[in-house]
């Protein structure tokens, strides 16, 4: 793989040149990012690869919330200014998860445990700003999908996206402790202090088995890239 | 389930009337958590997207079928950017997809099945299609020049244009506007953006004579114009990889 400088750079690619500095500089004053600057909110987690359990990574996701049902996030990889963006990841209420049919339900995880567990957690931010958040999290379903598998070696973004799962309490959901550890001493935090504090949200009356659907049925789902012929009955080219 | 299918299963979420997404108005405690944390967290990766460019896309499996879109980008260094895709430049906008941009030299170092899954940039630069909001052709060239050589990998999240109220089913492939039958932009669709934003495209087509595209056009790149086939992504039910669980 061609790369300049270090061969681990992930990605690969020679420094910013001057003339796109200036043009960055130049944005950063006349336009206004408007849809970028919603994303006000850095939560550090963890997920798991749907079709490979055994492949569990940390994430930062930088939110948006919508309305009060709906967030839309951009997971990175870490949360420096050059970390890499590996996915999108949109959480729903539980209301408006019911009433989505089975199919796309089987697509989308719940959060109840990677909240109560620590695994979710606010850096920088006092718990007691975080706990009416915390509270709506804790019932919300997410889907998410990554796009750049790093944690496998790939220096750019290569083949399909792939479905994510959450941590959970039990067999292959369960978060390895020296990830977590990891993620704990660079940020300052501590999971099992954050999941005794949490102890108090209210579990949710009810989490629908399509969610987290390793779980109950011990399948996952994986994208097959598929070659569609282009409609004949157009004019080609 | 496929990405290419016309018409997710009926539910609320792909009935097109009521607002995208749906869900009720936020609250006052959480609308205090967006305050708190933009105050104290450091968003470093979200503040590197500076870049912001309108064009038009179109799905793999059917170029016919075209949308708008609004790019933020992280020129990460200068063979790479990521980007965050959105369906407008409002602060109501969706989150729609991820695109990945990287220059010819990180392109050509891919493999012939992962070149397959990208899109060549020069076309919609030169037409004039991808504008820089609010920022004046001369501060943008170099930029556009340099991207105008580049090649894209477009992941396409929620589709809104069918209806979806919510990201339904699988992402899609998304190709670059491309001088062909199907990839030649809607002239009503480029008029919209156009007077949205008080563009007018066909007045900024000279000043992008003489931006040329990638030294060496791949033949793998815009794959569905040479060979007639488009990408799509189903979703497949599968036996979980065996491995044993912690501890």
């Amino acid at each position: 793989m061609a790369s300049s400088g270090d061969e681990d750079q992930v990605p690969p690619g020679d420094p910013v040149t001057v003339s796109t500095l200036v043009i960055d500089a130049g944005t950063k004053i006349m336009q206004r990012r408007l849809p970028v600057k919603q994303m006000n909110t850095h939560v550090s987690t963890f997920a798991i690869y749907g079709g490979d359990m055994s492949r569990q990574i940390e994430t930062h996701h930088y939110i948006h919330r919508v309305n009060d049902e709906f967030l839309q996030c951009a997971v990175f990889a870490s949360d420096h200014s050059d970390a890499p963006l590996i996915g999108i990841e949109y959480v729903i209420s539980d209301r408006l998860y019911e009433n989505l049919p089975q199919d796309e339900q089987k697509l989308w995880h719940s959060h109840a445990y990677e909240v109560k567990s620590g695994s979710w957690a606010y850096p920088r931010l006092p718990e007691v700003v975080a706990s009416p958040e915390l509270k709506n999290i804790a019932k919300t379903y997410g889907k998410f999908w990554c796009t750049w598998q790093i944690d496998r070696g790939d220096k750019l973004p290569m083949g399909a996206p792939e479905l994510m799962m959450s941590p959970q309490g039990v067999g292959q959901g369960v978060l390895r402790p020296e990830l977590v550890k990891r993620r704990d001493e660079k940020y300052n935090i501590s999971t099992d202090e954050l999941k005794q504090r949490r102890a108090e949200i209210a579990e949710p009356e009810w989490i629908n088995p399509m969610a987290d659907y390793w779980k109950q049925h011990g399948k996952c789902f994986v994208l097959d890239i598929v070659t569609v012929e282009m409609n004949r009955n157009e004019k080609f080219p | 389930m496929a990405s290419s299918d016309k018409v997710p299963v009926a539910c609320p979420a792909n009935h097109g009337e009521g607002k995208e997404p749906m869900g009720d108005p936020t609250k006052t405690t959480t609308a205090m958590l967006d305050r708190g944390t933009a105050m104290m967290q450091s968003l470093k990766p979200i503040r590197q997207m500076s870049l912001h460019v309108c064009s038009f896309a179109c799905y793999s499996h059917d170029p016919g079928c075209q949308i708008e879109v609004h790019i933020y980008g992280h020129r990460v260094n200068q063979d790479f950017l990521q980007c965050a895709v959105y369906d407008s430049n409002s602060s109501k906008a969706h989150l729609i997809g991820i695109e990945y941009i990287v220059s010819e030299k990180l392109f050509e170092s891919l493999s012939p099945e992962e070149q397959k899954l990208w899109h060549s940039h020069d076309y919609e630069i030169q037409k004039a299609l991808l504008v820089t909001p609010r920022v004046p052709e001369l501060v943008a060239k170099p930029e556009l020049k340099n991207l105008a050589k580049s090649y894209g990998k477009f992941w396409c999240t929620w589709q809104l244009d069918r209806g979806d109220r919510l990201p339904l089913g699988v992402p899609s492939l998304m190709v670059s506007p491309q001088d062909v039958n199907l990839g030649r932009i809607k002239p009503e669709l480029v008029k919209k953006r156009d007077e949205e934003h008080g563009i007018s495209s066909e007045s900024l087509k000279p000043s992008r004579d003489g931006i040329s595209g990638p030294e060496k056009k791949n033949l793998v790149a815009d794959y569905w114009v040479r060979f007639r086939k488009g990408f799509a992504l189903d979703v497949v039910e599968t036996d979980m990889k065996r491995t044993a669980p912690f501890p």
